[in-house]
């Protein structure tokens, strides 16, 4: 199988999933809404949404269970729209991980190898290889109510990866574990798609795991694909004011444009005057064009005089209305001047830094280039 | 703040005064009498069912003295041995067992697409319809509905009528063994459905995704996941259906007409017929015998828990 080499980046890969202007409607609704995008061999993408976002009904479209009202689906260049998910060299690792009850782990890892027909005599040896790569060797004849939750994530994970298919499939099976044990899944399913190369697709609300375990990251919103970019480009050149809510604990401020040169804008919000700056993914606003400001919390210089706040061109005063201690940060809302807007604001340094009380008159600043301008 | 009446609810003032009324007539210091009291009449009905096993053993070690039509004084096998003798007791208990095995099988059969299709179906409303349709020959009673048959597959029944459109002498429907076995299944079928029922809503439909996604085609996911996964329900419903037809009498009274005698038909012409009570009773136990032997290899083969009984296994 030519999915099956690794793909370090440099030479050109091949297309392995090719989505074309894909639609879905539901009695009317629009679940999926002309998505289309191009996935390369062995990339991790991960569709990041909400939930009603859409990204489950495309996965399912490219799965084969649910058939796309208009458009096509490619994989290795062909259509698949028609083709059944039986038909489809497709594995799945499902959301309630839908192991068979009745059958052992090795059982289970075995079903897709005798229902695609394999050669009978290569698969206890395949099973076994399979078990082995997700460190589960010893535990072939255990039954899945024998398992731990962590153990039968890895069995699933086996029984969509055996058949060696095209392309493999999350429907966000990390859901339902506890935190530790889901860190420690992605940095699995991340460890096992780098050795065996296999193009997957992971769907998730989680925006932590989007930007731990992916090549790409797709953000969806009302049936729309909102951007599709590198984790590190999703993060910090979001396209648009939903994408930059969405990832990130960011704060908004509304206002109206009053001046722009170059890439910096000036707009006011409230009694206010901001300076942001426009990206060329959102585009540039005319004046007295409604924006929105986005601002990370990370982004937020605080301290108790401005003077120490020299470096920021943007400087207000504040008075810190809570602070929540949380181990490598603390986060503070601080609420602004006589306007009441609060803005959220990390010190990820709590050790170095003063600890900030509540009710403590402060100011905080941050700089241009870390507002991003968006059309409201 | 929500008034009083919405906070505290007519319905929790009516529980308040039957509990205070229960603490009057039952005071709390006999309350670790309450599960044993709970459990009385159920204990009550078993001792009442064994005490009448314990009378009609007795009664089938005497045997009727044919003189004075009463029982003999002494205890006997005779009745047994007799029956043991008989080629046509042998004959009828191999039709009830046979029939029995072929009417289970067949109900399962046609019982499962049904219990499926009322389980997956997104429609409401047919589910509605199918769930009508289960429960409406239940109003109708065993007896009713076998002579509704007799009317149906009469000499000058309706389907005779249909079978002499297309040219068909008419045949001899009724009265034969096909025809009780027929009546059977039919009366056997909803027993099997609401059986069947729940063991397939126990399957949650991702497995059949996932199934498909693995490479099964409808068929062999049918075969390697879903008549796997409902082996407790079609145990418990070929349980049922088993028992029920190994024991029942109207079928074969009605649509056999004396010709085609199950166990229970015999039991009641030594009742009530020949009026002896002894081999009657001899014949009572053979059949609890059997069933019971069918029962527990069955549940030997397939284990308890197949019944869904037991704590913490899956």
């Amino acid at each position: 199988m030519t999915g099956m080499t690794k793909s370090d980046g440099k030479q050109k890969a091949a297309v392995a999933v090719s989505v074309q202007n894909v639609n879905m409607t539901f009695d009317g609704f629009h679940a999926v809404d002309s998505a289309s995008f191009d996935l390369d061999q062995g990339r991790f993408l991960t569709i990041l949404g909400p939930s009603g976002s859409g990204k489950t009904t495309l996965l399912r479209m490219i799965a084969g269970f649910q058939k796309p009202s208009s458009g096509e689906i490619f994989i290795n260049g062909a259509p698949v729209s028609a083709a059944p998910p039986h038909k489809r060299s497709v594995g799945m690792v499902f959301q309630k991980l839908a192991l068979f009850p009745h059958m052992t782990a090795a059982e289970n890892v075995a079903f897709p190898l005798k229902m695609r027909r394999f050669d009978a005599t290569t698969i206890p040896e395949r099973v076994q290889r399979y078990l082995d790569l997700v460190q589960l060797g010893s535990y072939a004849d255990r039954r899945i109510h024998q398992l731990s939750g962590g153990q039968q994530q890895r069995v699933a994970i086996a029984r969509a990866l055996v058949f060696e298919p095209d392309l493999l499939l999350l429907d966000e099976p990390l859901a339902a574990l506890d935190r530790k044990l889901r860190e420690e899944m992605q940095l699995e399913f991340r460890r096992i798609q780098r050795e065996l190369g296999v193009t997957t697709i992971n769907v998730t609300h989680d925006q932590r795991e989007a930007l731990v375990v992916s090549d790409e990251v797709v953000v969806m919103d009302k049936g729309r694909i909102q951007q599709m970019a590198s984790p590190t480009a999703t993060y910090r050149t979001p396209a648009n004011a939903f994408v930059a809510g969405f990832i990130g604990v960011t704060n908004f401020l509304n206002g109206t444009v009053k001046s722009t040169a170059g890439q910096e804008v000036i707009f006011a919000a409230g009694e206010r005057e901001f300076i942001g700056h426009w990206s060329a993914a959102a585009g540039a606003p005319t004046v007295s064009a409604n924006v929105v400001g986005a601002l990370r919390a990370e982004q937020v210089r605080m301290a108790t005089s401005a003077d120490e706040l020299g470096q920021c061109r943007t400087v207000l005063s504040a008075a810190v209305t809570d602070a929540i201690f949380e181990g490598e940060r603390t986060a503070y809302e601080v609420t602004v001047g006589m306007d009441g807007n609060i803005i959220r604001v990390f010190d990820h340094d709590p050790a170095a830094h003063k600890q900030f009380g509540i009710g403590e008159a402060v100011f905080i600043g941050w700089n241009p280039q870390d507002v991003m301008i968006y059309p409201n | 703040m929500r008034s009083y009446r919405t906070a505290y609810p007519f319905r929790w003032r009516v529980m308040d005064t039957l509990e205070m009324l229960a603490r009057v007539l039952w005071p709390n210091r006999f309350s670790g009498a309450v599960p044993y009291l709970m459990l009385a009449p159920a204990v009550l009905l078993v001792l009442l069912l064994v005490i009448g096993m314990a009378q009609i053993a007795d009664s089938s070690l005497h045997v009727l003295d044919r003189s004075t039509f009463l029982p003999s004084a002494d205890f006997t096998l005779a009745n047994y041995q007799t029956a043991l003798r008989q080629p046509l007791y042998w004959m009828i208990i191999w039709r009830s067992l046979l029939g029995a095995a072929v009417v289970t099988l067949l109900s399962l059969i046609f019982a499962f697409p049904y219990a499926y299709l009322m389980v997956r179906t997104p429609s409401a409303l047919l589910r509605k319809f199918l769930l009508i349709a289960l429960f409406l020959p239940f109003f109708i009673g065993q007896v009713v509905r076998a002579y509704g048959w007799l009317i149906i597959l009469g000499n000058q029944g309706v389907m005779n009528e249909m079978l002499g459109w297309v040219g068909i002498e008419p045949q001899r429907l009724l009265f034969n063994y096909p025809a009780v076995l027929f009546g059977l299944v039919q009366y056997m079928l909803p027993f099997a459905v609401l059986m069947l029922a729940p063991a397939i809503t126990a399957i949650p439909e991702e497995i059949e995704s996932a199934a498909s996604s693995l490479g099964a085609n409808w068929w062999r996911t049918f075969t390697h996941v879903i008549l796997p996964m409902s082996k407790p329900g079609l145990v418990g419903a070929g349980l049922v259906v088993l028992t029920l037809s190994l024991t029942d009498f109207a079928m074969p009274a009605v649509l056999g007409g004396g010709s085609q005698d199950f166990i229970a038909n015999a039991i009641y012409d030594q009742f009530f017929r020949t009026s002896d009570q002894g081999m009657g009773a001899a014949l009572t136990l053979f059949l609890v015998g059997i069933g019971s032997l069918v029962v527990g290899v069955i549940f030997t083969v397939f284990g308890a828990g197949t019944l869904a009984m037991g704590r913490g296994k899956k």
